[in-house]
């Protein structure tokens, strides 16, 4: 497998590798938290003489904002004197996956573990080739700080032209964020905390635990709006805004129509169930009659 | 020869543990199809191991396939299938595929190509589950993923016949309830990853489950209904037909023998020698039985349709309660 080696001539001052185009700007990065969970899988597949994994990061470019929607793991190996990652893994598994999923492409690549060192500039210029302005997102699963830190950085040059020329890495500002059935899902993860569980598709328990939620907050907000009332705390013009809106979000109907298009609604459901429950009685018996003759 | 698969072995799988990380995947493969259309054909490999001791399935991995409708589309899909197991070695991804995942569109994924499907990855590996992912479901708040198989019994009758007869089903008392077997999904975490669902914590949510029952998923599921009740009715019809096929052959047949045992006491009459009794049965070949393998799909469709509205319905009539509390 190919690598780059520490000791290529990396002069101080010029990237050895060409950029393929003009950088875009980037300022925000929205990551998807698909790309998080393969992450820390890969970090714990990883071989035992790795400290750290990397990998491609794929994603689209949105007018100044980097979307990361997924991730694949790319072998490398880092010892005290040199790195090496397979770039021809990279570039063929990356091929693969923009193949079958469209309209995704290279927009950086991550590493485990918080330390950017010259090891990560070197992997940086590599996807300089992929794409104009990688994305670089660290995610710290060796929790150094009690705590699972991202960082998502971009490079820029600096220095003096002509003179000593370089590249910083510097902070982008990042938001963990998925699709709809994605939070959906991972509400649903966090609802385990640490055991395991069916995942239910019975609406119901889902409309109590969601009733017992509003019930609460709703409690919140009365105890707050009651301590404004008695002075004990001083009235927020925004806040009681907002309390507003939500009041007068329920529709302000006569009790008349209420009534009729509930009921309607009611029976429109009912009689649906009704014939369900019939269809369903007919497949029974037909079942059952095709044991017999 | 096919050797019989025991019944021990084929079963011995009660649970399908999965990882968060290959839901979020064919979450996110889902709907990333289905921006473009509203039924999107989207299937994928799942990968993992399984553990015998426990009689669990372990699902660790998967990964999507494009959508292969022509042969040469097929063809890139095996390659491709090829590339990424060898690939997924060097990072130390298990590479053994346990199954498939597929999504619906409220319900209609049971058809022949579905059973084809389930039934090349069993005769591959006798454990193979066939994931289906609801995404219209998960969307409306409810996290929707099953695990189904062939029960022992259709599985060795779709092994010797690709098409069933009344008959066959009889002998092995499949009905539509036990054509596909559910097994229960169970979604389970390493400790890392339990840790990153701590740090997730912070992520804004929006979602409620508060819609109220609208009257359009009502009249798809309805018109999905009478859809799956159109081709039973069908079904019944070349059934019938069928029937009265075998009974005018069977007069043809009595009345062909009656004459010729008239012609032959003519014949003896009159002293001559008496006409072969031919065999019957070449000369009129009996009409082929109905196929029932469409038919049993059907009612299977129709079973689910009928399961989901009433999940719907129920938990419509509750909203319903709620708003009218709310509003009066």
């Amino acid at each position: 497998s190919s690598g780059i080696n520490a000791e290529w001539p990396l002069r101080p001052g010029r990237m050895a590798v060409e950029t393929r185009s003009v950088a875009l700007p980037v300022r925000k990065v929205v990551i998807h938290p698909v790309v998080l969970f393969n992450i820390v899988d890969n970090y714990e597949r990883r071989h035992d003489n790795n400290k750290r994994v990397i990998g491609t990061l794929l994603g689209r470019y949105d007018k100044g904002v980097v979307i990361v929607t997924e991730s694949f793991a790319v072998p490398h190996q880092e010892t005290e004197e040199e790195v090496s990652m397979d770039m021809e893994y990279a570039m063929r598994i990356g091929e693969l996956q923009k193949k079958v999923n469209t309209n995704m492409y290279t927009v950086g690549w991550y590493s485990s573990g918080i330390v950017i060192n010259e090891y990560s500039s070197l992997i940086h210029a590599f996807y300089k080739c992929q794409c104009p302005t990688p994305v670089h997102l660290t995610i710290d699963t060796v929790m150094k700080e009690q705590k699972m830190k991202i960082n998502t950085h971009i490079t820029l040059p600096i220095g003096v032209k002509n003179g000593t020329e370089g590249c910083i890495f510097t902070p982008v500002q990042y938001s963990i964020h998925g699709a709809e059935a994605e939070q959906v899902s991972l509400k649903f993860f966090q609802q385990l905390r640490g055991t395991k569980k069916t995942p239910n598709f019975n609406d119901q328990e889902n409309i109590i635990t969601s009733c017992d939620e509003m019930i609460s907050q709703i409690n919140v907000v009365m105890g707050h709006v009651k301590k404004v009332l008695s002075g004990e705390v001083p009235a927020d013009k925004e806040l009681g805004r907002q309390i507003m809106e939500v009041v007068q979000a329920v529709p302000n109907l006569d009790s008349d129509t209420i009534t009729n298009m509930l009921n309607s609604h009611m029976q429109d459901l009912l009689a649906v169930e009704y014939l369900t429950y019939l269809t369903r009685q007919q497949l029974a018996v037909s079942a059952r009659l095709n044991q017999i003759l | 020869m096919a050797t019989s698969t025991s019944a021990t072995l084929f079963d011995s799988i009660q649970c399908v543990e999965i990882t968060s990380q290959v839901i979020m995947k064919i979450t996110r493969h889902c709907h990333h199809e289905l921006e473009k259309q509203l039924d999107p054909h989207v299937n994928g490999v799942l990968l993992g191991l399984i553990n015998e001791n426990k009689h669990v399935l372990e699902v660790t991995h998967c990964f999507p396939l494009m959508n292969s409708d022509t042969d040469e589309g097929m063809e890139i899909n095996r390659e491709y299938m090829l590339e990424m197991e060898r690939s997924l070695r060097q990072v130390n991804i298990d590479y053994q595929q346990v199954g498939f995942y597929q999504s619906t569109y409220l319900n209609t994924h049971c058809d022949r190509n579905f059973l084809d499907s389930v039934f090349d990855y069993l005769e591959e590996m006798n454990e193979a589950i066939a994931l289906i992912y609801d995404p219209l479901k998960t969307k409306m708040g409810n996290l929707s993923v099953r695990a189904f198989k062939l029960s022992l019994a259709a599985f060795q009758l779709y092994k010797e016949e690709k098409d069933f007869t009344a008959v066959m089903l009889r002998e092995k008392s499949l009905t539509y309830e036990n054509l596909f077997k559910e097994i229960p999904v169970v979604v389970k975490n390493s400790t890392l990853t339990n840790v990153l669902l701590c740090e997730l914590d912070k992520v804004q949510d929006n979602t409620s489950f508060f819609t109220l029952p609208t009257s359009s998923y009502l009249e798809k599921s309805m018109q999905l209904l009478l859809g799956g009740l159109d081709e039973t009715n069908q079904d019944l019809q070349k059934i019938n037909m069928h029937q009265r096929a075998v009974y005018k052959q069977q007069n043809q047949i009595f009345k062909y023998v009656q004459e010729r045992k008239e012609e032959n006491a003519g014949r003896e009459k009159n002293g001559l020698k008496p006409l072969p009794e031919e065999d019957v049965t070449k000369l009129f070949k009996a009409p082929p039985p109905v196929g029932r393998l469409e038919s049993l799909l059907s009612a299977n469709r129709i079973a689910s349709h009928c399961e989901m509205i009433e999940d719907h319905v129920k938990s419509g009539i509750g909203k319903l309660y709620l708003a009218d509390s709310f509003m009066s």
